[in-house]
């Protein structure tokens, strides 16, 4: 074996154009969508509106941090989201009324956290495949989590808490949406400043010479699916709290969503590169487009066929572009 | 750690693991047939077999792709949307001409994947997702959200009645198809060049092979047998609605792992794919018979689908094969991560 094809390029000669285009593409999207949005819908350039769209983005918003570690670290993707929410969401409601709110939540998220680890030593340290093993627990931990509620929809009795969830406690931004940002906010500095953020881009970009290198890889990957898993749980306690209801199917689609605004963000499914920014403006695009829509009267339903598109064209780009960078 | 190393590879044991497909359809049978009377019963057994050949043409359809180390997600949107052509067409086109519609649906819906992962160059799981958001946004945006039904209710009949006392028609389908991909996966050239794309592209690319043309080919016939599938659920339901098969894929998929092959690609067979059909076939009646609630099935059949993942980690022999993440990069640098 040649050192060319074993080794994955490790400096990258982009033309500057193409740099500029790489970094510029996502901003550009967002400022043109939003110059189309408000010419297309008075409504759509209002604080109510605007607001409204922040609100739908922090519920995934949380899910999507986790997730892009999981890209970066180069394990594909943890298809378990929607049972960890749903496990999230019906822990914290069904069991309000024998513990509490706050310790019903806690429990939620715990549940969610310890499924999490187990996707992390499987996918980790055993090796196995995460598409399939993500599928398998998430089918398992969904299972249990209606059989823990007896398999029916339980609904919560805690106005206050979902009040303050939903209400505006700072400069008129709701709480769940500093939530999300404090969530963001803290896995940026974990990947961007932290030795284990270092970690996480060595192991998505070459695991052979990051193994070579004393670095943790089993663990990284593990931490990967498991902080994924705990956001997730989160995200449904927090989904359960405002909705004061849930669903064993009450998180049906969040994983497709949190990975649509990881790819739309331009972050690598080979791993090795992308940032929290990036992957947050993924989603600002995918939830902004979702919003012009909406106002212009297209059902949810159909708005599929510009999703399935933007996500097919995105990812077509950045290949392309990285394979004129040299890349990949 | 090292008593436990030594049970693994006792003979015995490894013998059990290799052949853990039979062993665990053996076991859920055995189970099935304690716990349900009269699924001995031909009737019975025709009837079961009649409801598990929708999702087993798909999953006929999946084996092949994920045989090259790829994934198809899309195939429950194509079903919902073949199955729509196949009844919402019915005015136009007559019956049958409608039905075939419906399989050119599932051909096209095919062909835009192989577009997106060879021409493109985007991963697979990547590009159905996609197609799967895409085609099941259009299946809605053609009905309006609404069911549509047939013209002819009759018609359908024929696809569920069974055929002379036997089995009906679609199971036929089904068995048809597994026996058909059986003799091309083992008997063919054809069959033996999938092997060898799914277990190392570029190796097979350079041997000869044209590598990108059987993966297309591998995604345009699992659009094939999902439309197929489409079809014949939409005909016995008499309805074409955009809600079909929205989780077919990923049930689908659990089933062909359970038969055996990987996602890492080159391994798998159409008798394992079978298998892992009945073994689901065989929890889900034995489960609803004795009316266990849908969420303790799944976690049985998530259970053995995990066990059965972890055997196959345990029986392969190189340690690292199952970190090969050949099927996940482009296909002109996939050797750039060696496995060993």
């Amino acid at each position: 074996m040649t050192s060319a094809t074993t080794l994955p390029p490790r400096v990258t000669e982009e033309r500057a154009t193409q740099r500029i285009l790489g970094w510029i593409a996502l901003p550009a999207g967002i400022a043109l969508l939003v110059l189309v949005g408000s010419l297309l819908s008075e409504q759509f350039l209002t604080t109510r509106n605007l607001t409204n769209v922040l609100i739908n983005m922090s519920l995934v918003g949380i899910i999507v941090v986790g997730m892009t570690f999981v890209f970066i670290v180069r394990g594909l993707a943890d298809l378990s989201v929607p049972a960890m929410v749903a496990i999230g969401a019906l822990l914290a409601l069904g069991l309000q009324p024998s513990l509490g709110s706050i310790p019903a939540a806690l429990v939620g998220i715990l549940a969610a956290s310890a499924a999490g680890l187990v996707n992390g030593v499987l996918i980790g340290y055993s090796k196995l495949n995460p598409v399939i093993t993500t599928l398998a627990t998430g089918t398992i931990v969904l299972g249990i989590a209606q059989a823990s509620v007896g398999g029916v929809i339980v609904y919560g009795n805690d106005p206050q808490l979902q009040s303050l969830l939903t209400g505006r406690i700072f400069f008129g931004i709701p709480t769940i949406v500093l939530i999300f940002l404090a969530v963001a906010l803290g896995g940026h500095l974990l990947l961007g400043r932290t030795t284990f953020g270092r970690w996480v881009y060595a192991a998505g970009s070459n695991p052979q010479a990051t193994k070579a290198s004393a670095v943790p890889l089993d663990f990284t990957k593990a931490v990967a699916f498991w902080m994924t898993a705990t956001l997730a749980g989160f995200s449904g306690v927090l989904l359960g709290l405002t909705l004061q209801t849930a669903r064993p199917g009450i998180g049906t689609g969040y994983e497709f969503d949190a990975i649509t605004a990881v790819v739309v963000g331009g972050v690598s499914l080979l791993g090795g590169f992308g940032n929290i920014p990036r992957a947050i403006g993924g989603l600002l695009l995918v939830t902004l487009l979702s919003n012009i829509m909406v106002l212009n009267g297209i059902p949810t339903q159909s708005q599929g066929l510009v999703m399935g598109a933007l996500i097919a064209g995105a990812v077509a780009l950045d290949v392309y572009l990285r394979r004129r960078g040299g890349a990949a | 750690m090292n008593s436990l190393k030594r049970v693994f590879e006792n003979p015995a044991v490894l013998t059990l693991i290799h052949y853990r497909v039979i062993v665990i359809l053996a076991a859920t049978l055995i189970l099935a047939v304690s716990f349900v009377p009269g699924l001995t019963e031909f009737r019975t057994l025709s009837l079961s077999l009649d409801r598990t050949a929708t999702l087993g043409l798909v999953a006929v359809g999946l084996t092949v792709v994920l045989l090259m180390g790829k994934l198809d997600l899309s195939v429950g949107s194509t079903l919902a949307l073949s199955g729509i052509a196949t009844i919402g067409l019915q005015a136009q086109l007559g019956p049958t001409g409608a039905a075939l519609v419906g399989l050119l649906v599932g051909v096209l819906a095919g062909v835009l994947n192989g577009f997106l992962v060879v021409v493109l160059q985007i991963n697979s799981l990547v590009a159905t997702l996609a197609s799967m958001i895409f085609l099941r946004a259009l299946c809605h945006f053609l009905t309006d959200s609404n069911p549509v039904s047939g013209e002819d209710p009759l018609f359908g009949l024929t696809v569920t009645r069974s055929l002379g006392g036997t089995f009906s028609p679609r199971t036929y389908v089904f068995l048809i198809a597994i026996v058909l991909l059986f003799v091309w996966l083992t008997y063919t050239v054809a069959g033996r060049h999938l092997y060898a794309v799914g277990s190392n592209e570029d190796s097979a690319t350079a041997s000869g092979i044209r590598s990108s043309r059987y993966v297309f080919g591998a995604f345009v016939f699992s659009g094939l047998t999902a439309g197929a599938a489409g079809v014949m659920q939409s005909l016995a339901t008499n309805t074409g609605s955009p809600v079909f098969g929205e989780t077919v894929a990923l049930t689908a998929i659990a089933a062909v792992v359970i038969g055996g092959t990987r996602l890492e690609g080159g391994r798998g067979s159409a008798l394992g794919t079978l298998g892992g059909v009945l073994v689901l076939a065989a929890i889900t009646t034995t489960l609803e018979y004795e009316s266990v609630p849908t969420y303790y099935q799944n976690i049985v059949t998530g259970s053995i689908l995990l066990l059965l993942i972890l055997l196959d980690r345990i029986a392969s022999n190189s340690p690292r094969s199952a970190l090969s993440l050949t099927s996940l990069l482009p296909s002109r640098n996939s050797e750039r991560v060696p496995t060993q």
